[in-house]
């Protein structure tokens, strides 16, 4: 039987007339990587902030253990925020340091822990150096550090990867994976990174307009809209695509057909058999194919499929 | 046009932040009021004023008569019942003590000033109207003189920067005048010539106005404190970094007393800067440089209640610029509440240990205020200001418990929003 370590029950939150969160129920398992996703302004932060008790919600509750978040012991949570929250004029080492005595470590495991997050998150060689002159990329280590120096049962990364180099990126996905598979740690993700999240999550969640939308494995998401390929074109002149797409959603063993970004995006089983089809349709109109691709059903169309093309926020 | 779209978007950022527009908004209104206040009289023009008179008249014999008589208590009844014109308001509350008494009556406001009748004032007196009878003056140089006419000076004592000193100084200097004229009649000597006036400031030396004042400016500057303390921990919360300490086992205790104890060191170091520079330009005090360390022991529990004030103001607001204005709207008319400037009309709640408690007196700033006025302008030492020192370390753990329970209620709960 799976062991719950987090579990939202009706969850809502209201600021004034908007409803932020709907009636949202969540169970996140021990020792998994969590995705969560969501548009922006889907209500993810203002979830996760109740999650870890920095947000009183309207209405519902949050078990953490099965205990009532309020009276769970400080501790046991450590974040890493969206945004960079550092005391700019600490060295690494001194923040590290703080942090720890903030959560009662004992010194000497403190002292440990901190060479040791140092060390993981390449950053040893700038323990001394302060915050102010670190680097982007740094800086966003150091952030995640501050949410480990406890050595938290659940850790939550609100868009860990915001803004750092694919090499940087790399680190922290190895870190991520070892904080799970190693640590044996829960981990809450949030990203609007779909390979990030394909990658790295056991489960993922994805939330708009604050209400639970699909709940299930990567792997189980893709095959929301379908398993198969699939097919980008891009005509001569975009003024057509809406006849075209009408054309091809009459062929058979078309799963779906839509206009994304000017583009016919046509996804089908076996797609490639299609396309002597598809051309012939889009022959007998004007227009010519600019560009063409094929590729496998993606993390990010289960995302848009389910949340919609129109912009947020 | 830019300047047009830079004026719309300051005009929106300025309405759409309320909170810190009722705070720009209401500053003036709360400095109008304390002005108001203070010399208005809130509807009431004619104020009694609390005046000590000390009085050292041995009395005199009367020629002819051979009566004895004491014009110092006759001077000092004619005071107790003088009346503003065409109204049944007493001009003077008259306190008759002695010096030492007067001298503390003063160190808490509670007079504007005493009036020190000498000794041969009623000889004075008789000398007067016996030369205004007879129309020539003899030798009026000196006291007791040869030929007898004796000279008398009234003091009139107190803090010469105080704003009630020179009003009720003022007053009663034209009512001796007008009494005197009285005594001298149609012919003879003049007053002057056997009755003087003089004014004396408090304490051994002759101080100036600025030396008066600098214990109001020292508190003033010390209660500013407040307005970066609030700014400060109010960053902290919009940087988020509040955020990380508050899933941490920290209280805010931890969070408030660790803040407090290195700016208290800023403390130290600003009441030092501040003596330094008042020094430095001539600050004039009465003591040596016991009061100067006694006066730095007050400045930082001054600046110790300051910093729990600002660890109140941080509870409320969201961001720099609203502690910084709240700050300025609290920190600058507690200034004035507390008699830095400026005397507030006596509102008094009741007796504490033998000395009035006024409404003021629930701030620790008016205690630290008072003390440093007895060490620095009176010349006290640590027993002369116990009682107000005392006062103002209770005040000041009372403001610092408050800030820890609503920083606490505010910063390190859930949020609501």
């Amino acid at each position: 039987m799976d062991e719950y370590v987090i579990e939202a029950q009706n969850l809502t939150k209201k600021f004034g007339d908007f409803l932020a969160v709907d009636d949202l129920n969540l169970k996140i398992k021990k020792g998994e990587v969590f995705g969560f996703l969501g548009p922006n302004g889907a209500g993810k932060t203002t979830s996760i902030n109740m999650m870890v008790g920095l947000l009183k919600p309207t209405d519902g509750n949050i078990l953490i253990n099965n205990e009532d978040i309020g009276s769970v012991e400080k501790g046991k949570i450590g974040i890493c925020p969206q945004q960079l929250v550092l005391w700019e004029n600490l060295t690494c080492k001194e923040t590290l340091m703080l942090m720890g005595d903030m959560y009662e470590v004992p010194k000497s495991e403190l002292k440990k822990r901190v060479d040791k997050l140092l060390d993981d998150l390449i950053l040893t060689e700038k323990e001394n150096t302060l915050v102010s002159n670190l680097s982007g990329g740094m800086k966003r280590r150091m952030n995640l550090a501050m949410a480990l120096v406890h050595n938290p049962e659940i850790v939550v990364l609100d868009e860990p990867s915001e803004g750092l180099d694919p090499q940087s990126r790399r680190v922290l996905w190895n870190y991520i994976t070892s904080l799970r598979d190693e640590q044996g740690k829960t981990v809450i993700l949030t990203t609007h990174l779909m390979d990030e999240a394909d990658k790295l999550s056991n489960r993922i969640a994805i939330i708009d307009h604050g209400k639970l939308l699909h709940l299930d494995t990567p792997e189980n998401l893709k095959k929301v809209i379908g398993e198969g390929d699939i097919v980008e074109i891009q005509l001569s002149n975009k003024e057509i695509n809406s006849e075209i797409v009408k054309a091809i959603e009459s062929m058979d063993e078309i799963e779906n057909v839509a206009e994304l970004d000017g583009k016919i995006s046509i996804k089908a089983l076996n797609a490639i058999n299609k396309l002597p089809k598809i051309m012939e349709s889009i022959e007998k109109t004007d227009s010519t194919v600019v560009d063409m691709s094929i590729r496998q059903n993606t993390l990010e169309d289960v995302f848009i499929h389910l949340t919609g093309t129109s912009l947020r926020e | 046009m830019k300047f047009f779209s830079i004026a719309k978007k300051d005009l929106k950022e300025l309405l759409r932040d309320r909170r810190g527009l009722f705070f720009i908004l209401l500053f003036p209104m709360f400095f109008m009021l304390i002005f108001g206040f203070a010399f208005g009289g809130m509807g009431q023009d004619n104020q009694p004023h609390n005046i000590a008179i000390i009085n050292y008249d041995n009395g005199a014999i009367l020629p002819g008569t051979g009566e004895h008589v004491n014009f110092g208590n006759n001077l000092t009844n004619q005071l107790k019942d003088a009346k503003y014109e065409e109204s049944n308001v007493h001009i003077f509350n008259i306190t008759k003590t002695t010096e030492s008494k007067a001298s503390s009556l003063m160190y808490h406001r509670d007079i504007d000033l005493e009036l020190i009748i000498p000794s041969g004032f009623s000889q004075s007196i008789i000398d007067l109207k016996s030369m205004s009878q007879s129309g020539s003056i003899t030798s009026l140089t000196t006291v007791n003189s040869s030929n007898k006419n004796t000279k008398s000076t009234l003091i009139i004592r107190g803090d010469t920067s105080y704003i009630n000193f020179g009003t009720s100084q003022s007053i009663l200097t034209s009512i001796l005048a007008k009494m005197g004229n009285n005594i001298q009649g149609t012919t003879g000597a003049q007053v002057q010539d056997f009755i003087k006036t003089k004014i004396e400031g408090i304490g051994t030396k002759n101080l100036t106005t600025f030396d008066y004042m600098a214990p109001g400016i020292i508190v003033f500057a010390i209660l500013m404190l407040a307005i970066n303390v609030a700014t400060i921990l109010t960053r902290e919360v919009e940087n988020g970094t509040l955020n990380r300490l508050k899933l941490s086992k920290m209280t805010a205790f931890d969070f408030l007393f660790g803040g407090l104890l290195p700016w208290s060191l800023v403390v130290v170091a600003q009441v030092l800067i501040l003596f330094a520079v008042a020094l430095a330009i001539g600050f004039n005090y009465n003591g040596g440089l016991n009061s100067i360390i006694l006066a730095v022991i007050v400045g930082v529990i001054g600046g110790i209640a300051s910093i729990s004030l600002g660890m109140i103001i941080a509870a409320f607001a969201k961001n720099p610029p609203q502690a910084s204005q709240l700050g300025t709207l609290i920190a600058v008319p507690t200034s004035f509440i507390i008699g830095a400037f400026i005397q507030l009309p006596q509102v008094v709640l009741g007796n504490v240990m033998g000395q009035q408690f006024q409404i003021y007196d629930i701030l620790p700033w008016t205690h630290v205020l008072t003390a440093l006025r007895g060490v620095l302008t009176f010349g006290y030492g640590w027993n002369g200001i116990a009682y107000d020192v005392g006062w103002a370390v209770v005040l000041t753990v009372i403001i610092f418990a408050i800030g820890v329970f609503l920083f606490s209620r505010t910063r390190l709960s859930p949020e609501n929003e």
